[in-house]
């Protein structure tokens, strides 16, 4: 860009000492602007690799298990407590992904109730699901304590009537998508490191890189009082 | 400053006299669909400041409308930036996206802030020096052209067209849930009640509301904050202390740390999808976060009621420093938004919460926390004079560019004054009546609607400010060009997003979504509109007229 001209003006040819100045510190201020909003974020773009959550390896690994050698007490109590966890994530999850956990819990729970209650429990969802919380507290093994007293109290609005105690055809074939979409998240070292509190990439993006771009417009306004003052440029 | 301070007291002693109506105002503990008596007061009074200001600092000439007697110091001007700045987008947008979309959010975070540090080194002062009241006034005259004018100027009408159409949301969602009434007629009465004042007061009375405005913002936003912080035991300065309750959230939470206005336990299983970047169960993209970010913060470098604050401070190291304060201002409110979600997720975890709309999410996160209702009530007011300070000072962009720019100097330039300010009144009057029909549709979230404003004004006014500033070699047709290449990238995405937003599909349809997306167009068509200019302007040759290389070479850059 920019001529020969004595009253051509180009950002990148400035003609006088105090635009050569002032080029200068426009170019490191810009240069450090990028590098720090986007060269981090390209950092955990390079860095971030999809990691599964605890829960999702459970699920997983109960799944298999039930498709190898059917599904066990242990591993259907397992799968309950999965299906709970991300129904406990509440508003990540869209409707129609909820609807497929719902019944897949209440499912699992009918299965693991007592071959003679059976009948009473699934008469019980089929009125006022809430109303069968008890008895899936009892069968999941929930405790009444911890990251378990959360999952009870999420079951009043995770049981629907079911018509049978194995999980539907369609809802298997969705089961294990579902469950990776919502328990796999991009992790690495900058997501896990804590600092004041914040996972690391979240104090930077959320807090420090408003800290730096104020200091740059302050570092650029008292800069550029410098420069004037001492090229002597008058402004107005 | 001590009169504005005087009636700022006068809103003070009603909000607290309004403490008297403290069992009627315990109805804001219901989430929605009653009439909010403690909130509804402390919003009357807020408007009727407004409009005792507004009065006491009408406008008397087009001068006085346009470019408030120049008489505003920086830290004044910085509090006026922030104020204009911090709209419902601000206030209740962007904890919304982050409680539906977590690390996502931050993108607009980073994006409506990260723009003033280009706006400051590569614009500011040289806006000022310039000289000039409008954009598009900069436009015709820098490019030497009534029909750049005449365009920039409708261009600058359509970017304060629908950044206002967000804030018409956030003003119907808020009178929705203050007074009890149905959506569509909050929308009517907010856009009343917003429109009188901006026609009483023209922006000398804007630009000291605005002021008084920024305090409110800020205290209404801040206050519900602390009182959170130290309910729920995190340590009680919001912005050191939410860092614990970010991790909670990630790790979950099972200790007993208080109870929600609903009875359920402040508690959460482990949910790393609020922190996480771009998480898979928010369906956004790593190339999807930094489009938007890059395109919010071209944008803000080209906003036309941005760039024109700058003319209402006295000298270029105003205008300046107005922006290092206006930019530390609304920081402030910014490092809190996040706090807002971050309770948000936490206290709306039991379903039985229901489905909470999100752009209401900052008002009932409050409600849920259990904090005192008449602070509530405040934050809800907080959230209309966010949504207020903007629309008015868009509506005087809005109508200055057509009354100014296309009326008086491209259709009439024999106007008198008189009869440019008749323009620029019923001018305001249409712009605001089409705003409220348009936001009656629901077209998205404020944020994101927001953002289509700012894409535009990346696209269209911020190549021709860039290369009209830095370049003398940038001529008529290159400007031509580069504005025509802006606004076709601009229609190819809204013509994308309206017909897919009813339900029609067109050729490449999900590429086109994906990739020019309403809400971050700007990404491609800002780089393409400046590489246009640029091509063009040299494939036709200097023809800059000499004058303005003059102008350019002595006023704007100071050179002997």
């Amino acid at each position: 860009m920019g001529g020969t001209h004595s009253h051509e003006v180009s950002f990148f040819k400035p003609t006088s000492e105090h635009g050569k100045a002032n080029k200068k510190l426009i170019i490191a201020l810009v240069i450090i602007w990028i590098v720090c909003v986007f060269g981090f974020q390209a950092l955990l773009i390079l860095f971030a690799k999809p990691t599964p959550e605890a829960n999702l390896i459970s699920f997983e690994t109960a799944w298999s298990g039930a498709a190898q050698s059917g599904a066990t007490e242990t591993v259907q109590k397992t799968l309950a407590r999965t299906f709970l966890a991300v129904l406990g994530k509440n508003i990540a999850i869209s409707a129609d992904h909820k609807k497929v956990l719902k019944e897949s819990l209440s499912a699992t729970v009918l299965s693991l109730v007592p071959a003679d209650q059976k009948a009473p429990f699934q008469e019980t969802l089929a009125q006022n699901p809430s109303l069968a919380v008890t008895t899936a507290i009892q069968v999941i093994g929930l405790s009444g304590t911890g990251f378990d007293k959360i999952m009870a109290n999420l079951l009043p609005s995770s049981l629907v009537p079911v018509a049978s105690e194995e999980i539907s055809a369609e809802n298997k074939t969705a089961l294990p998508a579902i469950m990776k979409l919502y328990c796999t998240h991009n992790q690495c070292g900058l997501t896990t490191m804590r600092f004041l509190g914040f996972p690391f990439h979240y104090w930077y993006t959320a807090q420090f890189l408003l800290i730096l771009f104020v200091g740059l417009c302050l570092i650029y306004a008292i800069m550029i009082g410098r420069i004037n003052r001492k090229f002597k440029f008058i402004e107005e | 400053m001590s009169r504005i301070l005087n009636i700022f007291w006068v809103f003070i002693l009603g909000i607290a006299a309004s403490a008297a109506f403290a069992d009627a105002a315990a109805k804001a503990t219901q989430l929605e669909g009653e009439f909010k008596l403690g909130p509804a007061i402390i919003l009357i009074i807020m408007l009727c400041t407004f409009v005792i200001v507004g009065l006491l600092n009408r406008a008397k000439d087009t001068s006085t409308y346009w470019a408030a007697a120049r008489k505003i110091s920086p830290v004044g001007a910085g509090m006026a930036i922030a104020s204009n700045w911090m709209s419902a987008a601000s206030f209740l947008g962007m904890a919304a996206i982050m409680y539906g979309s977590g690390y996502h959010g931050l993108s607009y975070v980073v994006g409506w802030t990260g723009g003033y540090v280009l706006l400051l080194v590569l614009m500011a002062g040289q806006i000022r020096r310039y000289g000039k009241y409008t954009a598009s006034d900069f436009i015709g005259d820098r490019y030497y052209s009534r029909g750049l004018r005449g365009v920039g100027a409708a261009v600058a009408i359509f970017i304060s067209f629908s950044y206002c159409v967000g804030q018409f949301a956030g003003i119907g969602l808020m009178f929705k849930w203050i007074l009890g009434i149905n959506y569509t007629w909050s929308i009517i009465i907010g856009a009343s009640v917003v429109l009188s004042y901006t026609l009483i007061s023209g922006m000398l009375g804007v630009t000291k509301n605005m002021q008084i405005q920024y305090v409110i913002i800020i205290v209404s936003f801040m206050l519900p904050l602390f009182i959170l912080m130290h309910k729920f035991g995190y340590f009680i300065i919001p912005q050191l202390g939410y860092g614990h309750l970010v991790s909670d959230i990630v790790d979950g939470l099972d200790k007993v740390k208080g109870v929600t206005a609903m009875g359920h336990n402040f508690a959460i299983l482990p949910s790393p999808e609020f922190a996480m970047p771009w998480d898979p169960s928010t369906g956004m993209s790593s190339f999807q976060w930094i489009a938007i970010c890059f395109s919010l913060m071209i944008g803000t470098a080209g906003l036309p009621h941005v760039i024109q604050r700058f003319y209402v401070v006295p000298n270029a190291n105003d205008a300046r420093w107005s922006v290092v304060w206006g930019l530390f201002f609304i920081c402030l409110l910014y490092w809190s938004a996040p706090i807002y979600s971050a309770f948000g997720k936490v206290l709306s975890a039991s379903p039985e919460v229901g489905v909470l709309a999100k752009d209401a999410i900052v008002v009932y996160t409050a409600q849920l926390g259990n904090v005192f209702p008449l602070i509530v009530g405040l934050l809800a007011a907080g959230a209309v004079s966010a949504a207020f300070s903007t629309v008015a000072g868009l509506l005087v962009a809005g109508a200055s560019a057509f009354s100014h720019d296309l009326y008086y100097k491209t259709i009439n330039p024999a106007a008198s004054e008189r009869t440019q300010m008749l323009i620029a009144r019923v001018c305001t009057i249409l712009m605001a009546a089409a705003v409220a029909l348009v936001a009656l549709m629901n077209l998205g979230l404020i944020a994101q609607l927001v953002a289509v404003a700012f894409s535009l004004a990346g696209c269209t006014i911020f190549p021709l400010f860039l290369l009209g500033i830095w370049w003398g070699g940038s001529n008529r047709a290159g400007a031509w060009a580069g504005l025509l290449a802006g606004i076709g990238v601009s229609l190819v995405a809204l013509i994308y997003f309206v017909v897919g937003k009813f339900g029609g599909t067109l050729p490449a349809q999900a590429f086109v979504n994906y990739y020019l997306n309403a809400w971050y167009f700007a990404w491609f068509g800002a780089p393409l509109a400046i590489i246009v200019n640029i091509v063009v302007s040299t494939a036709t040759g200097k023809d800059t007229p000499e004058k303005i290389k003059e102008f350019l070479y002595h006023t704007v850059h100071g050179n002997e």
